[in-house]
């Protein structure tokens, strides 16, 4: 067959001819999301995330065959504003956690219940990769946070949540008793530099977020140690020895620690931005006759800082943390570390600055007492471990993994592999654009492992279609019509009756959470099979 | 209904067909036969044919005729059409469903009498609002006659069967064989509901007992919608002479002032009858009612109904009997097609058709020659064509009336069809909610195969051409036509994404013409008067004539054929002859739940498909439904976007979310829960689900909005702040019974809800806690002391 040549955004594509306006795109590089398209189903044309526009129409880049001479728009904001809406519709009916509570109330949006089901299953050094990827000073955070991610814990509102704190710490402990506790991957050295001055919380966790980006980082600090505030507590509280083991981890990452340097008096500004390529003030809250020394331009509250770019307006030069504006709580003063660092990074790679946006994440707010329901049949029925006993010496072994399985599993079980959460976050999309009232959480426990969750499909017809080809003797099917369709199997049969050939291949494919393997299970089914 | 029965299944099956494409059919027979479709029966379908379990529970829950819960003894529909929604249809099924005790959320009563859906348009929109019982429709319901018309209905269950089926007499019909007088009796099946089966009968009674010289003869629509039943006795040598508003007690009268009777025998037996005729008449004498009742065509309505029009795709329009082939012959039928299968090659007539400028009928406008010129040019010797009969706006009722009144036209149609593109079967897919249409037709297609001019010789000419009928089964998406052809392959009614169109692939991926009832109707007329005579007729883009189902807030509602290019105001007042007196014309909604409203101030807008689309409305295929100044346009626009919602397939996102989405957005107008960012949001997202839907749709689904919108945007903003200036948006409204009550105490007894304490002789207050504004009490206060605010 001859080949088609075809413009999208400008740019030659050539497709044989035949070939749908989709490959094209994507043989140029382009992301156009897609939900619904799998190539041995066809084109199913039913999320339309893949809008194009051709000849002043949208058309689903999927279904339509690229003809010759055909120009397209992709990358345009108007294309993107309908793909977004298409995302924003199908999250307006979609019943379901993408993350659980916990994680998205931590400001360092710790992925928590992941760190829990690696603990409940031993896993101890996937655990700490999963903290130490989102904690700067874990074992510290792991005794001082004030968590409020246990506020948010779903098994709060049955009995009281899971001890989520002390389970970091657990974690984080069981590290450093190791002789070469963990360390996170760098990226190889990017040839910038950064100087971070003050080695508070906030500059403890700028410089471990930008050490990993591979950037060399200085900490200048007045003190001769760092750990500002931290250095002032309680032995019983924090320990020393906790402290000093974290920082080894910075300097064993590549963090350089330079003594004696006062801002405006050892050291001016204009000097620091001449020799690195980016500093951050994180000097703590100022002092009175200090503050006019700095060289930066001041606001009431602090140094003068744009809230979405960390910058302070010289160029190059940022600012962060009580050096700003109070911060009540260390893991919010990490937390703007962490903010800081991302910008900084940004600022380096020559890209737009901007602070990142929050994890997106579905959200269902209040459960109903029958939807909690479902979710307690994934929790171990274990009170809470007593604090008390966990707070000298840190959970046990056995109270650790005993407390991890109380976990309920409430966030998704597909994310990070879900495709419409992934494109939700790149297209920021807003899942509450179009709030109204929701339906009912389902979840439906299938023998052979499947959990399938109703308020989780889009409808996108690849499971249906798959039976279809693989002549399942019941399949799947939609249910009733417009709003209220519905997937389901035939003749009031369940999902696992429908699915009795290609359970595995059409959980594979469903692009959410909707069809899912239960861990547990699966793993029962292994070890039970020869 | 006959509890369920593994035989009547395997019958079925065995009847019907094992293949996918049997499915619906099937479905549509153990419906009939149980009233719903028991889960057994589904089993024993999956059983006992190669359709997959998947396909029988998708398509059985997909459309809406298929239940999957006994009904109750009696089922009663109740029309949510256009017409029927501004005349009150909701407060009709809310004192309904009092009346007969069917608790919320449930559609039967506790004790299975009566059954209660409601069904997206009947197509009797003149008889608004319509309530349908069993097999009995009912016109012009109101809530305060619910009870008597249960009460009637009951009633009339105990009464034997009397009348005959209409569809059952001979073709030729003539009960006086060689009578030189006629009286022709409209028998379409709005006029059926307004009584006029009875007055045929009654009036073939009457000639048989008086042994009158006259063929007392069925034809189909007459139009007059507002006037029926009507009559038009044509004698040789007189004028003839039109009777409207009849009842069966005028047969005998109207034949005494008419048609002397033969002999003395007929004599006496006939004034044994006046005699009769009278007793059951307690007024007046009926001699007299039927002089009252004559019309003088030369009378200024009627003649202003009827000036106007034009009559092509319903030619002969109340004379001819649909089902006479004779006749239809004898008025030019047939022609058309003889002169095409003599004279043309395939090429010539479809350039005929594309010189003639025909635009297809069914909404979109796509020229008609350029469809078949595409099908014409595909290779091999399978190929469909098909008749679209799924007409599913509400408030449209023309392809009903075309296909009751002329089926052999549309069937001519469609055979030039065939011998142009080269197709040799044509199927109809028909609503089964027009249930005379489907039997009418199917009587048609028996005739002509009887008389050998259909099957394997198109009118004994060497082209076989096989007809079928599909039922719909309740789903307006598959008068779209890649749904319709899902459809037909039994499947749910989803589109499929165009390109490949049907004419180069379509009903088992076989080149597949579809066009609309009324296209096809046109089709003869063009091929006998030639394509300059059809290209005369309208304006410069838009040719021919147009049906239109006049309905709503007219005075003079009914079916009207009018050349394109005309005006809107011509049609509302010289031919609907204005709103009620009193009341100010404010709108047309031309379309359906695709189309738009145009205000009256731009009722000088010429109906051609450029000109309309131009004001945001479109063409549709027919249904314009006058608006005055009692309607709130936020609550048409919503109750169009409710309709595309229940409507959609819920296969793409922007339709099957977005129009929920938009509804959610409008139901916070209609009840003052909405914010200036709400009605901003509706406008953004109306402008991306128009844009982003899949199919036809999606994609107009949100012109009633937008079209609102623009026209009264006012109304809107009153919305916001809580007001519907209309009075007809219920939570924004208020009773209150003012000092001019003179506690009658009307009001407090006709109350549903028990919401007026009876207070004799003293002013009656309303308890607006209980009150559910159902206007009862407003059109029975005999002192218009009810004021809304």
């Amino acid at each position: 067959m001859n080949d088609c040549r075809i413009q999208i955004d400008g740019r030659e594509a050539e497709v044989p001819a035949g070939q749908t306006v989709l490959a094209a795109a994507r043989q140029l590089g382009l992301d156009i999301p897609t939900l619904c398209h799998l190539e041995k189903c066809g084109p199913l044309t039913t999320c339309l995330v893949c809008l194009v526009k051709i000849d002043g129409r949208l058309v689903p880049s999927c279904g339509t065959k690229a003809t010759p001479g055909m120009v397209v728009e992709s990358e345009t904001e108007e294309v993107h504003a309908a793909r977004r809406t298409a995302l924003e519709l199908l999250f307006s009916d979609h019943v379901g956690d993408c993350l659980s509570p916990c994680n998205l109330l931590c400001p360092l949006h710790l992925n928590i219940p992941v760190m829990i089901r690696q603990i409940e299953s031993g896993d101890y050094e996937e655990a700490t990769i999963t903290v130490r990827q989102a904690l700067p000073l874990a074992a510290v955070l792991g005794r001082l946070c004030n968590h409020p991610c246990e506020k948010g814990c779903r098994r709060g509102a049955n009995d009281d949540p899971a001890a989520i704190r002390e389970l970091e710490r657990f974690v984080a402990d069981q590290d450093l008793a190791h002789p070469t506790p963990h360390l996170q991957l760098r990226a190889s050295p990017s040839g910038r530099s950064v100087a971070i001055v003050g080695a508070g919380p906030t500059g403890l966790a700028a410089a471990y977020f930008l050490v990993r980006q591979g950037h060399a980082v200085e900490l200048l600090d007045r003190h001769h140690e760092a750990g500002g505030t931290l250095r002032h507590l309680a032995e019983s509280a924090l320990p020393r020895a906790v402290l000093t083991a974290e920082l080894d981890l910075l300097t064993r990452l590549g963090v350089r620690f330079k003594e004696a340097v006062v801002l405006g008096h050892t050291h001016q500004l204009a000097e620091l931005s001449g020799r690195y390529d980016a500093v951050v003030l994180a000097i703590g809250e100022l002092a009175e006759d200090e503050k006019e020394k700095l060289g930066v331009p001041l606001a009431p509250t602090g140094i003068k800082a744009d809230p979405n770019t960390c910058l302070t307006g010289l160029p190059g030069v940022f600012a962060a943390g009580a050096a700003v504006k109070p911060v009540k709580h260390l893991v919010r003063a990490m937390a703007e570390g962490k903010a800081v660092a991302e910008c900084v990074g940004l600022f380096l790679r020559g890209a737009a600055v901007r602070r990142t946006d929050k994890p997106f994440s579905s959200i269902m707010g209040r459960l109903d007492p029958g939807e909690l329901r479902l979710f307690l049949q994934h929790g171990n029925e274990r009170t809470r471990v007593d604090p008390c006993s966990a707070c000298a010496a840190g959970l046990k072994r056995v109270d650790a993994e005993g407390e991890a399985s109380r976990c309920l599993h409430c966030d998704c079980r597909s994310s990070g592999n879900c495709v419409l959460q992934h494109y939700a976050q790149t297209y920021g999309a807003n899942a509450d654009r179009f709030r109204s009232k929701r339906r009912p959480f389902e979840q439906q426990m299938q023998p052979g492992g499947v959990i399938f969750e109703p308020g989780k499909c889009i409808l996108c017809g690849i499971c249906v279609k798959l039976t279809e080809l693989a002549r399942e003797p019941l399949g799947l099917t939609f249910i009733g019509r417009g709003f209220d369709v519905r997937l389901g199997a035939p003749l009031n049969r369940t999902i696992a009756d429908g699915l009795q050939k290609i359970a595995a291949e059409a959980v594979h494919h469903c692009p959410t959470g909707a069809l899912c393997f239960d861990e547990k299970a699966a793993a029962q089914h292994v070890s039970s099979s020869p | 209904m006959p509890d369920f029965d593994p035989k009547f299944v395997e019958q079925t099956v065995a009847r019907i067909g094992r293949s996918p494409e049997a499915l619906i059919p099937i479905l549509q027979r153990l419906q009939d036969q149980f009233g719903f479709l028991p889960a057994e029966a589904l089993e024993q379908v999956c059983a006992l044919t190669d359709i997959r379990p998947a396909e029988v529970t998708g398509v059985s829950t997909f459309y809406d005729m298929f239940r999957h819960a006994p009904v109750g003894k009696h089922v009663v529909r109740v029309c949510v059409g256009t017409a029927c929604h501004v005349a009150g249809t909701d407060k009709i099924a809310d004192a309904l469903r009092r009346h007969l005790h069917i608790p919320p959320g449930e559609d039967t009563d506790a004790e299975r009498e009566f059954t209660i859906e409601s069904v997206a348009c009947l197509g009797c929109c003149t008889l608004a609002p319509v309530v349908k019982i069993d097999g009995a429709t009912i016109g012009h319901a109101t809530a305060e006659r619910v009870p008597e018309i249960i009460r009637d209905f009951l009633a009339g269950q105990n009464r034997p069967a009397t009348n005959e089926s209409t569809e059952e007499l001979s073709a030729v019909g003539a009960n006086a064989g060689g009578a030189s007088a006629t009286i022709h009796v409209g028998l379409g099946s709005c006029c059926m509901a307004k009584g006029s089966d009875q007055l045929f009968h009654a009036l073939r009674a009457s000639a048989a007992r008086s042994g009158a010289q006259v063929n007392v003869k069925r034809v189909g629509c007459v139009g007059m919608c507002h006037r029926t039943p009507m009559i038009e006795v044509a004698r040789p040598g007189a004028a003839n002479r039109f009777y409207a508003d009849l009842t069966p007690a005028h047969a005998g009268a109207l034949l005494q002032a008419h048609f002397r009777p033969r002999g003395l025998l007929g004599r006496a037996s006939s004034l044994w009858q006046r005699a009769l005729d009278g007793l059951l008449v307690d007024t007046e004498p009926p001699a007299e009612q039927v002089a009252r009742a004559e019309m003088k065509v030369r009378d200024s309505g009627v003649q202003a109904f009827l000036d106007r029009q034009v009559h092509i795709a319903t030619e002969h329009f109340g004379r001819i009997d649909p089902l006479d082939l004779d006749e239809y012959v004898a008025h030019d039928g047939f022609a058309a097609l003889r002169h095409a299968l003599a004279d043309l090659k395939p090429e010539e007539i479809v350039s005929v058709v594309e010189q003639s400028g025909l635009r297809g009928r069914g909404g979109a406008g796509f020229p008609t020659g350029q469809k078949w010129r595409v099908m014409h040019g595909q290779p091999g010797p399978d190929k469909f064509v098909i008749c679209n009969g799924d007409e599913g706006d509400p408030g449209a009722f023309m392809d009903r009336m075309i296909l009751e009144s002329f089926p052999f036209r549309v069937l001519e149609g469609m055979a030039i069809a065939a011998l142009a593109t080269g197709a040799h079967a044509g199927i109809f897919y028909i609503r089964h909610e027009y249930p005379l249409a489907v039997r009418r037709v199917r009587a048609a297609i028996a005739t002509l195969e009887r008389r050998g001019w259909l099957g394997d010789r198109l009118l004994g000419a060497n082209h076989p051409f096989r007809v079928s009928i599909m039922e719909g089964a309740g789903a307006f998406i598959c008068g779209e036509e890649t749904a319709l052809i899902e459809s037909i392959e039994g499947r749910r009614g989803m589109p499929r994404l165009r390109p490949p169109f049907p004419a180069v692939s379509g009903l088992w991926q076989k080149p597949t013409l579809i066009n609309n009832v009324e296209t096809f109707a046109l089709v003869p007329w063009i091929l006998r008067h030639g394509s300059e005579r059809f290209a005369a007729i309208g304006t410069a883009k838009s040719k021919g004539t147009k049906v239109f189902a006049l309905a709503g807030h007219v005075v003079r509602g009914g079916l009207i054929e009018i050349p394109m290019g005309t005006t809107i105001r011509e049609i509302v007042e010289e031919i609907g002859g204005g709103v009620r007196p009193g009341r100010r014309f404010k709108a047309v909604q031309i379309g359906g739940p695709s189309g738009g409203c145009v205000p009256a101030r731009l009722a000088d807008t010429p109906v051609d498909f450029e000109s309309l689309r131009e004001v945001g409305a479109i063409m549709g295929s027919g249904g314009l439904v006058v608006l005055d100044d009692t309607t709130c346009m936020v609550d048409v626009a919503r109750y169009f976007l409710q309709f595309s919602e229940a409507q959609s397939c819920g296969k793409c996102t922007f339709c099957r979310v977005g129009t929920k989405r938009m509804l959610d957005l409008l139901d916070r107008l209609c009840t003052g829960q909405a914010h200036r960012s709400h009605l901003d949001e509706l406008k953004r997202l109306a402008q991306q689900v128009g844009a982003g839907s899949l199919c036809g749709l999606g994609k107009t689904a949100p012109n009633p909005v937008l079209t609102t919108l623009r026209y009264f945007h006012d109304e809107y903003e009153a919305h916001l702040q809580g007001r519907c200036p209309a009075g007809k948006c219920t939570a924004l409204i208020k009773y209150r019974i003012t000092a001019d009550c003179t506690g009658c105490t009307l009001c407090a007894q006709q109350c549903p809800v028990n919401a007026i304490p009876l207070t004799p002789y003293a002013r009656h207050h309303i308890d607006l806690d209980i009150c559910t504004r159902c206007d009862t009490c407003r059109k029975v206060c005999p002192y218009n002391a009810v004021e809304v605010r």
